[in-house]
């Protein structure tokens, strides 16, 4: 699927470009120094990005390369910058986590008991299949650390509830609607989306897995919003963006008011199903059990093929989790992947200390404050930057 | 109510690839123009816009056409070109509070009503107050009266429209999807209305 990427990571391996090679390292530790801030860590990206997009064009290796070309290795930037960035900047506000656990919720209780009826959606526009094939696209959101891989989720979802569009204007003479069809569709397929309960048709552990992760609505449209490259998100992109953006928006606000439904009958709705997520927690479903039963069965969680094993941390199941997946069942395991840490932290300190290198350690206070900076180094698996 | 409904050809709108159907950035000649159109539901938005797509028969002309999302290229007299990216939005009243997501740095807004529909005209002037508050400044506005092949059961007289727009600064045109009058008007008259930008 991504062949700008290998291209890429190709060109940055000719030794002609190690002065791009030195760049790029040098932003990513250099981005570590200042306080993680969403407003300002997209800036200096987009800064980055524009700046290297310049040298790019007046270097030797892209001499002669038409737009597109130039663009392919843009793209791969891109998804390399963001990928070794990807905890730092994802989600990394404890308001960011809060808003997708808002919004997890109240599609939650939506969930029990809003039919597409609610939303004016006609029975020809029902249907199952390519719902289903749209929910698939969007759910794909989470496997996908690259802003334009995130963003193109997006569209691909939008494009399957187009494609449904259109051919119910054709083979059922429904006269197209445009966005006023369009939106609820899109509406309606969220909130089926981020159902923990939501059966696909092949009950395969990698589908459970899929939809055990709640899409992190708001912080994925975030992170696009902040560090997809500003000249890609146009057009089209922007359009199918800016549709999920109003179905966040929409559901976050979502009232009596905003179905076709009785006020009161939305109200004992709402109730009813508050009470039946208070009796049955999510069961089957849990990040603990989710991340258990990917490793009883060997199985990737798919984002995890995107990084490199040593960094991911894949001994600790939680790595990948995020506040709104957990539940109080993963408080043991938690418990005791912490105690693990730290006796090995504990035990890893005192050999440094032991050991006659120890007067060349940084001190402790630095390297608390440059552990960062070094996992990053270590994570891009190319010679460190000369001189540090 | 009447869009035909023979399909137009689909081109994907790639993602992937360079800024460029139209070649790389916009520059004085060749404009890249975002117009969101506003309008209760029902009073024919998209088969505006459908029949505008699918009345440009050049077969050179790039076009995507979506069931919500569609762009067009058109080419002016003075040899410049303008590509339209059609921003559509839902109608129904729920759905009004979410309209500033989609006018947000629009260029063009086309606000749509029904000529037999008093209903739509002044939910027509609900958005023009709004976009007059909330949109870009130098936001060129076109006032719409949609289905005016509909004279027998018109309720909103040309007078009305021609009044309401010229208060309000902005260009007015009566149309009619199902037969195509003054579509291509529309969208040559709003060509020719937009700020050519100054040349980097």
């Amino acid at each position: 699927m991504d062949a700008n990427f290998y291209d890429f990571l190709d060109r940055m391996r000719n030794p002609a470009s190690l002065d791009l090679v030195r760049s790029i390292k040098s932003f990513i530790v250099s981005i570590s120094f200042y306080a993680a801030n969403p407003e300002n860590d997209a800036k200096r990206v987009q800064d980055f990005f524009s700046t290297m997009e310049a040298a790019i064009m007046e270097h030797p290796l892209w001499e002669a390369a038409t737009a597109q070309e130039i663009d392919s290795a843009m793209e791969g930037l891109e998804k390399y910058v963001m990928t070794k960035l990807f905890s730092r900047t994802f989600s990394s506000s404890p308001e960011d986590a809060k808003m997708d656990l808002q919004i997890s919720e109240k599609i939650q209780l939506l969930q029990a008991f809003l039919k597409p009826e609610h939303l004016d959606i006609p029975p020809l526009l029902c249907n199952e299949a390519s719902w289903l094939l749209a929910e698939k696209e969007l759910l794909k959101i989470n496997a996908f650390k690259s802003p334009r891989e995130k963003l193109l989720c997006i569209v691909n979802c939008c494009k399957v509830i187009n494609n449904l569009l259109l051919n119910a204007s054709m083979s059922e003479n429904r006269v197209l609607a445009g966005a006023d069809d369009f939106l609820p569709l899109l509406i309606f397929v969220t909130i089926k989306a981020s159902s923990p309960l939501c059966h696909f048709a092949d009950h395969s552990n990698l589908r459970t897995l899929l939809s055990a992760n709640p899409p992190q609505l708001h912080s994925n449209l975030r992170f696009i919003q902040l560090y997809r490259r500003q000249a890609k998100l146009v057009s089209e992109a922007a359009y199918y963006f800016t549709n999920l953006v109003s179905t966040k928006s929409f559901l976050l606000d979502l009232n009596a008011k905003s179905l076709s439904m009785d006020e009161i009958v939305f109200e004992e709705n709402m109730k009813a199903a508050r009470q039946k997520n208070k009796l049955t927690p999510k069961e089957p479903l849990s990040a603990s059990e989710a991340m258990k039963s990917s490793q009883d069965h060997k199985y990737q969680v798919p984002s995890e093929k995107m990084q490199d094993k040593e960094t991911s941390g894949s001994n600790y199941p939680y790595m990948e989790a995020e506040a709104g997946d957990l539940t109080v069942r993963d408080v043991e395991i938690l418990l005791s992947t912490y105690k693990d840490v730290v006796a090995k932290y504990t035990n890893l300190s005192r050999a440094v200390r032991r050991h006659p290198f120890s007067k060349t350690e940084i001190p402790v206070s630095s390297v608390e404050g440059t552990s960062d900076t070094l996992s990053q180094l270590e994570g891009t698996g190319a010679p460190s930057l000369p001189g540090g | 109510m009447g869009c035909s409904s023979s399909l137009p050809d689909r081109s994907s709108g790639r993602l992937v690839g360079p800024n460029s159907e139209n070649g790389g950035a916009p520059d004085s000649k060749n404009l890249r123009v975002k117009l969101v159109l506003l309008g209760d539901s029902g009073v024919g938005k998209s088969c505006i816009v459908l029949r505008f797509v699918r009345g440009q028969f050049d077969p050179t002309s790039k076009v995507t056409v979506g069931a919500s999302f569609l762009s067009q290229t058109i080419a002016l007299q003075d040899s410049t070109t303008v590509k339209f990216e059609i921003w559509d939005t839902a109608g129904q009243e729920r759905y009004a509070a979410l309209a500033p997501l989609y006018y947000r740095g629009a260029a063009v807004a086309v606000v749509v009503y029904d000529i037999t529909s008093p209903e739509s005209f002044s939910k027509a002037q609900y958005w023009v107050k709004e976009l007059q508050k909330h949109g870009s400044p130098d936001i060129v506005m076109a006032l719409v009266g949609n289905k005016a092949d509909l004279h027998e059961k018109r309720e909103v007289s040309v007078q009305e429209g021609i009044d309401y727009a010229e208060k309000n600064g902005m260009f007015f045109i009566e149309t009619s999807a199902k037969t195509a009058d003054n579509i291509n008007q529309l969208f040559e008259e709003i060509a020719k209305r937009l700020p050519r930008p100054t040349a980097q």
